[in-house]
């Protein structure tokens, strides 16, 4: 056990589905229903590649009723929140998340914002350990500030959502208005894998398009690694002081060394970008998070504890299982024993103060008590 | 405090600089238009012979996306990595209080061996010209 009996969980990363795009509809414009039913909905979240498990997710997390992994809230509470006493959850969808990445503007706002209102009315208003990020569509980010504007306050939404995979660097003052919105409303800007090479976006590493998905995959760090660079030397955290971001399910132990590199080369290189007035290790241990999983297993698990150390995990760590995709990290044993306050802030702390969420009773009381 | 005589002042004209070993170490002493610094020619980071590295001024910010150019010819930057220092304090740009190399004081003191050349002559005026630089180490 790696999380012990009782002890709260703020899991970073569930993942919510519709049944089929017909569940968006109640919000979504005729005109925009009429095209989905005659053409689909556009969105692909991998440019043909396969994935992992079963469809993607876990076999065993597909409903009885039907409907695809992640459709069913009572069997989520059942086999997750219920069942790891989760206190709180943060949704981060699925198939409309590369919204981004259709050509024409005015639908993906539209997919976005049917998304956002379909969530709270059908997950965040069901179950008061859910919340969610809000779904932004990043063509027009006036549009998305708009849409952020308009959801932003609602107590479910305590964050904003967007891939990974992205036609900008995310640090570029294309995005101005997006971190302005996000700023006002006091809401982390979440990034979520995703997207890599998918629609409009560029090419899914630097070098190309891999054969294999397990190739594709490890183009998730370098995007990371990509936009991390972008916000740091375009001075975001020097432009927006009091925004947050969240790196989900892109991974935490290339952090340390790559910010190791960032420093090196800003002592180097720093007269480029002088506004840039400390070293880049100082801007991301304050202003960015990163999620747990999909955590490493090294043959020895205790070698995961140095690297920890190293990232300043008390601070930058935030615990995610990803259910209910087939490489979900259990709780319980994806991580190794870690030291108490270590434990206790990755499993919640740092989530709870940097979402703002006030602490619930304990679901499960003690069997002793 | 030992004096090292680097050279005659005429033959040392501003934007040049001379690299000389002094009790084993590497000095550099540089004439930045008309004002006399030295510098230990060796980068902090990993021993690079930092006084070969090119003489320039620096860049500021007040806010992101506006760079102003000051203290044209008061930087060094190393010829290796371009770590850059303050030429005249030999405090890095990049964290002045903690990195830094060592600097030394540099005087323009009168030729004595002019006179000692020539005592035929009575009198004999310092002017800047006909002086000698000197590095104190």
């Amino acid at each position: 056990m790696t999380i012990h009996d009782r002890e709260p969980i703020i899991d970073c990363d569930l993942h919510q589905t519709t049944r089929s795009p017909k569940d968006l509809y109640p919000y979504l414009p005729r005109a925009y229903q009429e095209r989905i039913d005659l053409f689909g909905t556009g969105l692909s979240q991998r440019v043909g590649y396969p994935n992992g498990g079963d469809r993607g997710s876990r076999a065993d997390a597909w409903p009885e009723d039907g409907g695809p992994a992640g459709s069913n809230l009572d069997l989520m509470r059942q086999q997750h929140l219920d069942r790891y006493n989760v206190e709180y959850g943060l949704l981060l969808g699925q198939e409309y998340r590369p919204v981004s990445t259709l050509p024409d503007t005015d639908y993906a706002n539209a997919l976005a914002r049917a998304y956002n209102d379909w969530m709270i009315e059908h997950w965040i208003e069901q179950d008061e350990r859910l919340k969610g990020a809000a779904i932004i569509a990043t063509q027009e980010p006036r549009l998305a500030a708009q849409e952020i504007r308009r959801i932003g306050s609602h107590d479910g939404i305590i964050g904003v959502l967007v891939a990974n995979g992205a036609r900008y660097p995310y640090g570029q003052r294309f995005y101005d208005p997006i971190f302005e919105a996000c700023v006002e409303l006091d809401l982390p800007f979440v990034l979520h894998t995703g997207s890599e090479g998918a629609g409009m976006n560029g090419q899914p590493t630097p070098v190309g398009y891999p054969s294999y998905y397990i190739e594709l995959r490890q183009g998730r760090a370098l995007a990371y690694q990509s936009h991390l660079a972008s916000m740091v030397f375009e001075g975001l955290f020097e432009r927006y002081p009091t925004l947050k971001v969240v790196f989900v399910e892109g991974g935490f132990t290339w952090l340390p060394t790559y910010l190791w590199r960032l420093d090196s080369d800003w002592k180097a290189l720093g007269r480029e970008t002088p506004w840039v007035k400390r070293p880049p290790s100082e801007y991301v241990y304050e202003h960015c998070r990163f999620t747990t999983q999909p955590m490493e297993s090294p043959d020895n698990k205790q070698d995961l504890l140095k690297v920890l150390e190293w990232g300043r995990a008390e601070q930058t760590l935030l615990f995610a299982s990803d259910y209910p995709h087939f490489d979900f990290d259990s709780p319980e044993t994806s991580l190794p024993p870690l030291p108490d306050t270590m434990r206790r802030r990755v499993y919640s702390e740092t989530a709870r103060e940097l979402f703002k969420l006030t602490a619930r009773d304990r679901v499960v009381e003690s069997a002793a008590d | 405090m030992n004096r090292h005589v680097v050279a005659r002042l005429r033959e040392f004209p501003p934007g040049s600089r001379r690299i000389v070993d002094v009790a084993g170490r590497s000095i550099g002493v540089f004439n930045i238009k008309g004002e006399f610094v030295a510098l230990r020619s060796s980068c902090p980071h990993q021993g690079a012979p930092l006084c070969l590295g090119i003489v320039l001024g620096r860049t500021v910010s007040t806010k992101p996306f506006e760079v102003t150019y000051v203290d044209d010819q008061q930087v060094i930057k190393c010829p290796w990595h371009g770590w850059e220092f303050d030429i005249r304090t030999g405090r890095s740009v990049f964290n002045p209080h903690r990195v830094r190399v060592r600097s030394y004081d540099v005087t323009i003191e009168p030729d004595d061996t002019l006179e000692a050349d020539d005592p035929s002559v009575e009198t004999f005026n310092v002017t800047v010209e006909d002086g000698l630089v000197v590095l104190h180490v």
